[in-house]
């Protein structure tokens, strides 16, 4: 059995708790075992990484360190996070200066980066680690008649030579998992374009016009709603839906990636926190048929 | 079926821009791609950014940099309002990182003490606590949890932080995130 540590980041517990949650009912369903990230920091994305680059190497590096300690390689459910982390991998590996100095802070409290795991976004688990036909195998309640739009999230697909996920102009893998779970993959126009959220802090009028294009977009489609791999284009796509002049009928309910899964999986939806989501995802839920 | 032509001996060529400032970028690590932009503007017409505020042009602040406009470059918020979101990197014929080339450009305002206020307020708070949500972080919140069947406690560590910030954040004046 393939066996992770868990680095949910900052976000997801606090804001999007049915995320973690449904993450950790649905890797348990398809034989994947997770352990908690005990002691963990910031990966200092965004912010951090923006006014220091060796703050941020060490911030992330302790991370990466600390995943050593528990012998498992990390997973990563947020695009920020898997971006900062296997950034800062990629760094250390290439630049043992970088490397030094990152383990001489770490020295301190025993921790060492010996660049021995790898991090792995979500996305990558469920295509690398478990694979489509064994997810195939899993599905008992398979949906139907319902269309989905992919949202992947820039940080978790690019830079492809650094974070090496998916096809960063022509994405596949939330697409893929839609459709084996009986569903109807819908493309749609800037499908790989950002949500808005990174422009959240400096002009939440510019991050929500962003996210507004990407939702009109999507309804153009007519879906029944949208599937996110990364905790704060979930939040940022669910919020910018709310802004005014939104209407309450018009609004498309935004879905994590297992939490979608979940429910074909023969996974109760109260376990996988969907009464928290802001927009009831009950008419995507409705269609799932017993086989 | 044929493969597409690589973009031939051209993919590696180098300009030499000669302006202090753009050798400055150029000289840390990711500033190097400065060397290989040809102002085509494509940047510009793939960034979401772009499309919804006329204030921000991508490719105009790679030809300020060029042009040794440091000043103007190192004073203004609109290197910060780049998302690092990358869309225009799969854009660009060139292999110019934009992002690579704004998080130098950040770098060295903010050796400078010019960190716009939201930046400079949310690294002061990950240097305090370690983690970004430690004051939204209730009760409430902790029901929630439970009620998911998760730890209710996040288990954070705010110590390391205040190494880094010692380290990188109070050596001196040139480190330091100061007021603007
Ligand atoms: S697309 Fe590339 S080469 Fe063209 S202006 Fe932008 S960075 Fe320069
Ligand atoms: S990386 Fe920055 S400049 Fe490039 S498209 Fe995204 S926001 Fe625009």
């Amino acid at each position: 059995m393939k066996e992770f540590v868990l680095y949910t980041g900052c976000t997801a517990p606090v804001r999007l708790p049915q995320y973690e949650a449904s993450v950790k009912v649905v890797l348990d369903k398809l034989g994947v075992k997770i352990v908690d990230m005990k002691g963990a920091n910031c990966c200092g994305a965004q912010y951090v990484e923006s006014v220091n680059r060796h703050a941020f190497a060490a911030m992330s590096g302790r991370i990466l360190a600390l995943a050593e300690t528990y012998d498992r390689d990390i997973l990563a459910i947020c695009g920020a996070c898997s971006g900062s982390l296997k950034w800062i991998k990629h760094s250390l590996d290439n630049d043992w200066k970088l490397k030094d100095e990152v383990n001489r802070i770490l020295a301190d409290e025993g921790l060492e980066y010996t660049g021995k795991i790898q991090v792995k976004h979500l996305l990558q688990v469920f295509h690398e680690d478990i694979g489509y036909d064994a997810i195939k195998e899993a599905i008992v309640k398979p949906y139907s008649a319902v269309r989905l739009a992919a949202h992947y999230g820039c940080h978790v697909t690019r830079p492809y030579d650094i974070v090496r996920v998916d096809d960063p102009e022509n994405p596949t893998i939330i697409d893929h998992l839609i459709e084996i779970a009986g569903a109807t993959a819908v493309d749609y126009t800037g499908k790989t374009r950002c949500c808005g959220g990174p422009m959240l802090a400096m002009d939440q009028e510019v991050a929500t016009k962003i996210g507004m294009d990407k939702i009109r977009n999507i309804r153009a489609e007519n879906v029944d709603g949208i599937v996110t791999a990364c905790v704060f284009c979930d939040i940022q796509l669910t919020q910018v839906q709310f802004g005014e002049g939104a209407q309450d009928e018009s609004r498309i309910p935004v879905l994590t990636l297992p939490q979608f899964l979940g429910p074909a999986l023969g996974i109760e939806p109260s376990r996988l926190g969907i009464g928290y989501n802001k927009i009831s995802p009950s008419r995507v839920f409705a269609s799932v048929v017993e086989v | 079926m044929m493969s597409e032509p690589e973009h031939g001996p051209e993919k590696d060529v180098e300009y030499h821009p000669n302006s202090r400032f753009s050798q400055e970028i150029a000289a840390e690590p990711g500033g190097e791609y400065i060397r290989k932009c040809i102002q085509c503007g494509l940047c510009t017409a793939s960034c979401m950014v772009a499309n919804y505020t006329d204030k921000y042009r991508p490719r105009r602040i790679i030809q300020k940099i060029l042009l040794g406009e440091r000043e103007q470059v190192l004073a203004s918020e609109l290197p910060w309002l780049c998302m690092t979101c990358r869309l225009c990197e799969e854009r660009c014929q060139e292999g110019v990182s934009l992002a690579e080339i704004f998080h130098v450009v950040r770098d060295i305002a903010a050796r400078e003490g010019r960190v716009p206020k939201v930046f400079k307020d949310t690294v002061n708070q990950v240097l305090k606590d370690g983690w970004l949500l430690k004051d939204a972080f209730s009760d409430f919140i902790q029901d929630d949890r439970t009620d998911l069947g998760l730890n209710p406690e996040v288990n954070f560590d705010g110590e390391f932080v205040k190494k880094v910030k010692k380290r990188y954040f109070e050596q001196g004046d040139k480190e330091e995130v100061k007021d603007e």
